[in-house]
C-alpha cells in the first residue's frame, strides 16, 4: 500500500477520473467533428434515451429480468461449484486429473456453446439459464479447487489430531481456507456469466438487457444502444461492490489473509 | 495425503477418567522404520531405522538429535499422521492406525487457524467433542488465563505475536484433553525470552496434569530442562543413540536446582552425545 499519500475518501473517489476522461473524449469527438446522431449519440442523447426507456417501463423490466437470471445462475453456480471444487481440491490426484479438463472448458466460452444450446433447447429461457450457469460454474470450481490446494496441510493434520473427521476438516479448514479463492472464482464467474447472459439474450430474444440493446439496432437508436452498454457496466460494478466486496471485508480481510 | 480417519485407540479413555486421577497412555514404539521418496530429488530416504522406544504413562520424554534425523517422522508416526513402512506404534496396547484425539499434537509450524479467534481456536477440540457450551467456555477461560492470553480472546492470530500464537496452539491441544501430548519443536520459532517463559509454563502445567508428553527439540538445554528422560537420536537414518535419566525430578526443577553441578554435568553429557552426530 504505497499510494498512502492521498486521504482515503479521495482514493475512494478516484475511480471517477477515467470515466470522466472517456466522457470528455466522447463529447469532443461528437461535437468538434460534428458526428451525426446516426453514427454516434451524444451523452445527452444517451441520457434522454435512458430516461425514455425508464419512463416507458422497458428499462426496469429488462434490467430486473437480466438481474434475476444472473442471480439464479450465480447462486446455482456457487451451490454446485463450491462443493465440487472442495471435493476435487482435497486430493492431488483429482487436481491432476481435472485441472486441464476445467481449463479446457474455461476457454470454450458460453457464447461458443450457445448455438448448441439453441439446437437442443430452442430460443428459450432454459437456453439462457444454462449458458450463464455453464459460464459461471467453471471458474467457481476451478478457483475453489486451487484454493483448497494452497491451504497448509498442517491445518487438516491439526484438526485430525483434535479428533476432527472429514466433515470437520471441510467445514473448518477447506471452506474458510479457500474462501479468498472462492470469492475470486465467484467474481470471475459472475463477470463472465454477465457477459454470456447478454449474448444469450441477444440471440434468444426473450427480453432482458441484451435483448433491449440488440432490439434498439432495428430502430437505429444509438442512444438506446449506448445507454444499455453503460447500464451493463454500471450494474456489474454495483454487484461487485454490494455483494462481493462485503464478503471479502467480513472474512478474508478480518482474518488477515492475503487476497489471491 | 492418504489418510485414514479411523481411529482405533483412545476414543473414550481420555474422558472417562478426566476427573483428575487420569493417567496418560503408555506408548510403545516397536521396530519402527520409515522410508519415503523425497519429492524434490526423487531419492528414497530412510528416515527411521528400527526404533524401539517406550514412553511410560505420565512421563515427559524429550527427544534431541541433529536436523533431519527423523525426530518429526517419529512423532508423526505416533500421532498417526505417517504410516510407517515398518514396525508399529501402540498406545495402551492398541495399535495406532491414524490420528485421534487421544494423541494431541503441537506442531512445529503454525497450525492454529487464521479464521478463528483465539477463543475459538482453543475451543476447537472441545467443539469437535461436542462439549456443552458452558463447560467449553470454562475450560477455554482456564487455558486463556494459564497461557497469559487474557484480553486477546477475540483477537485473530494475525494480530498476535509469534510467542502468543504458539501459546494458543499449546492451549488448544491441552484444552482438548488428550492422553498423550506430542510436541514438535513448538518453541523453535519463538524469541529466546519468550521461550524460557513458555518452557517454565509447560513444566508447571505438565506437573499438574498427568499426560504422557513427548517433546522434540534440537535444543539440548530445553531437552534437559523439560524431560524426565532424554532420547538422543543418531543422524539419518534415525536410530536411538542414547536414553538418559535426568538427575533432578521434574517437580523440583527451578533456576536454583538447574545450577547444581550434577545437572550441569548431565547437560554436558547430552550435548556431547548430540555433537557426535552433527
Amino acid at each position: 500500500m504505497n499510494s498512502g499519500r492521498l486521504p482515503r475518501p479521495v482514493l475512494a473517489l478516484l475511480f471517477v477520473v477515467p470515466f470522466a476522461v472517456i466522457i470528455g473524449v466522447w463529447v469532443v469527438v461528437k461535437h468538434a467533428l460534428h458526428v451525426s446522431d446516426d453514427a454516434l449519440a451524444s451523452p445527452a442523447g444517451v441520457l434522454a434515451a435512458a430516461r425514455d426507456l425508464t419512463g416507458w417501463g422497458i428499462l426496469p423490466f429488462d434490467v430486473s429480468r437480466s438481474l434475476y437470471r444472473l442471480a439464479i445462475g450465480s447462486v446455482l453456480a456457487a451451490a454446485i461449484g463450491i462443493p465440487i471444487g472442495l471435493l476435487l481440491g482435497t486430493s492431488r490426484t483429482c487436481v491432476a486429473m481435472f485441472a486441464p479438463f476445467l481449463r479446457f472448458f474455461q476457454s470454450v466460452s458460453g457464447i461458443a456453446i450457445l448455438p448448441l444450446l439453441i439446437v437442443w433447447f430452442g430460443f428459450t429461457e432454459k437456453t439462457i439459464q444454462i449458458v450463464i450457469l455453464y459460464t459461471a460454474l467453471v471458474p467457481v470450481i476451478f478457483n475453489t479447487m486451487t484454493g483448497v490446494r494452497t491451504i497448509p496441510p498442517v491445518y487438516s493434520d491439526a484438526l485430525a489430531t483434535l479428533g476432527g473427521g472429514r466433515l470437520h476438516v471441510i467445514r473448518s479448514v477447506y471452506l474458510p481456507g479457500a474462501l479468498a479463492s472462492i470469492v475470486v472464482g465467484l467474481r470471475l464467474g459472475i463477470g463472465y456469466g454477465w457477459r454470456a447472459l447478454i449474448a444469450g439474450e441477444m440471440l434468444v430474444g426473450a427480453g432482458g438487457l441484451g435483448f433491449m440493446i440488440f432490439d434498439a439496432r432495428r430502430f437505429h437508436d444509438l442512444g438506446q444502444i449506448i445507454a444499455g452498454m453503460v447500464i451493463l457496466g454500471a450494474l456489474y460494478l454495483v454487484i461487485d461492490r454490494l455483494v462481493l466486496a462485503p464478503i471479502e471485508a467480513a472474512t478474508i480481510a478480518r482474518w488477515g489473509l492475503e487476497r489471491t | 495425503m492418504a489418510r485414514k480417519s479411523t481411529t482405533t485407540v483412545g476414543k473414550d479413555t481420555s474422558r472417562a477418567d478426566k476427573a483428575g486421577q487420569r493417567q496418560g497412555a503408555r506408548i510403545l514404539v516397536d521396530g519402527l522404520s520409515h522410508k519415503f521418496v523425497d519429492q524434490q530429488t526423487g531419492e528414497v530416504v530412510q528416515a527411521l531405522e528400527q526404533v524401539d522406544l517406550t514412553i511410560e504413562s505420565g512421563e515427559f520424554l524429550t527427544v534431541v538429535g541433529p536436523s533431519g534425523c527423523g525426530k518429526t517422522t517419529l512423532l508423526n508416526a505416533i500421532a498417526g499422521l505417517v504410516h510407517p513402512t515398518g514396525g508399529e506404534v501402540s498406545s495402551d496396547g492398541a495399535v495406532v492406525r491414524g490420528p485421534g484425539r487421544d494423541r494431541g499434537v503441537v506442531f512445529q509450524e503454525l497450525a492454529i487457524l487464521p479464521w478463528r479467534t483465539v477463543r475459538r481456536n482453543i475451543a476447537h477440540g472441545l467443539e469437535i467433542q461436542k462439549i456443552p457450551r458452558k463447560e467449553r467456555e470454562e475450560r477455554v477461560g482456564y487455558y486463556v488465563d494459564l497461557m497469559g492470553l487474557s484480553g486477546f480472546e477475540n483477537a485473530y492470530p494475525h494480530q498476535l505475536s509469534g510467542g502468543m500464537k504458539q501459546r494458543v496452539a499449546v492451549a488448544r491441544t491441552w484444552a482438548a484433553d488428550p492422553n498423550v501430548i506430542l510436541m514438535d519443536e513448538p518453541f523453535a520459532a519463538v524469541d529466546a525470552q519468550t521461550r524460557i517463559t513458555l518452557q517454565e509454563e509447560l513444566l508447571r502445567i505438565s506437573t499438574v496434569s498427568n499426560n504422557t508428553i513427548m517433546f522434540i527439540t534440537h535444543n539440548v538445554d530445553e531437552a534437559v530442562f523439560l524431560g524426565d528422560r532424554v532420547v538422543v537420536m543418531t543422524r539419518r537414518p534415525g536410530r536411538i543413540k542414547a536414553l538418559l535419566d535426568c538427575p533432578i525430578p521434574r517437580s523440583e526443577r527451578t533456576v536454583d536446582t538447574m545450577a547444581r553441578p550434577e545437572f550441569a554435568a548431565f547437560t554436558e553429557r547430552v550435548l556431547q552425545l548430540v555433537r557426535e552426530e552433527v
